[in-house]
């Protein structure tokens, strides 16, 4: 019995259940599914990249989106996104980016991630807020346990980019 | 209420996280597409008429018609992909023709110079917007 509360407790400290509400992450996470977050910091490096994290916006309301910046890179953002000059390729995304959104370059400093959603056109991200300090993210998505079907961890993506021309 | 429904609710996380988007989705306007068809057909007039051996203002005529050509087809690509719907066809049978010759317009407008592409394209476009307008009414 001790034992149930103290994983419970634990449990609870580590992760918490949320509903995604809204479509700017499809098509990996769709409006009302489950999922664990895990509350840690974001880890250092290149194996944060691809994560959809959960950060705060001025309202206090918990938003998802992906990490596609690290600390110190730079980043120009448009119809595609150029990390440091190398076009990335994103299999995650969709939608069209509009050429009025480009946003130019963006020089991430120390401690900053740039979020995007994956549903490019329909998305309030980094674009909109800028790039968001790690002490500001909450949390990582990890886990889908609802519906059963699209259960499972969720995976981050392996980061590439299109060979030079 | 089925077990399904039961183990949802029961599973319910007490918190929202949103995956949001604050612009209000679901807004469409074709008055983009219709202003950058003119702005096609107003360049490639100009470069009807003016003096070729000008070549800086070739170059900038063929920059901007080159960019609101392909405005062109990337707003109504967003119109006929997100905004209509399989039933609409019922209403307006011809969407589907009308948006590829947009498309194949546009492309004769960036390859090209000829004008009549560009008031075709126009005219076109002009005729999506009355087709959007036509479906918006019914919604």
């Amino acid at each position: 019995m001790l034992l149930a509360l103290v994983v419970v407790r634990w449990f609870r400290r580590a992760f918490v259940a949320v509903e995604v509400a809204g479509e700017s992450m499809t098509p990996a996470l769709l409006p009302g599914e489950y999922l664990l977050l895990r509350r840690a910091r974001l880890p250092e490096g290149e194996t944060v990249f691809g994560r959809i994290v959960a950060t705060r916006d001025r309202s206090g309301r918990l938003l998802l989106k992906r990490v596609i910046g690290l600390p110190g890179e730079s980043l120009r953002v448009g119809a595609e996104v150029q990390v440091n000059g190398r076009v990335l390729i994103e299999p995650y995304a969709n939608g069209e980016s509009a050429v009025a959104r480009y946003r130019g370059v963006q020089r991430l400093g120390a401690g900053e991630h740039f979020l995007l959603g994956d549903h490019r056109d329909a998305s309030t991200d980094s674009r909109d807020f800028g790039a968001v300090h790690h002490s500001r993210i909450e949390g990582v998505a990890v886990y889908r346990y609802w519906p059963l079907g699209r259960g499972g961890r969720l995976r981050r993506p392996r980061r590439r980019f299109a060979a030079a021309e | 209420m089925n077990i399904q429904t039961v183990v949802q609710r029961l599973l319910r996380p007490a918190e929202t996280a949103y995956a949001h988007c604050d612009i209000p989705c679901g807004i469409y306007d074709p008055g983009t597409a219709q202003l950058a068809a003119e702005s096609v057909e107003k360049m490639m007039t100009l470069m009807a008429d003016g003096d070729a051996s000008d070549i800086n203002s070739q170059a900038r005529y063929i920059a901007i018609k080159e960019l609101n050509a392909e405005a062109v087809k990337h707003e109504v690509r967003i119109i006929w992909g997100d905004f209509m719907k399989p039933p609409d066809l019922a209403t307006t049978p011809d969407l589907h023709d009308v948006v590829w010759e947009i498309m194949r317009l546009g492309s004769a407008c960036r390859q090209g110079t000829n004008v009549d592409d560009a008031k075709a394209l126009r005219a076109k476009v002009d005729e999506f917007a009355g087709i959007f307008a036509k479906v918006k009414a019914t919604r």
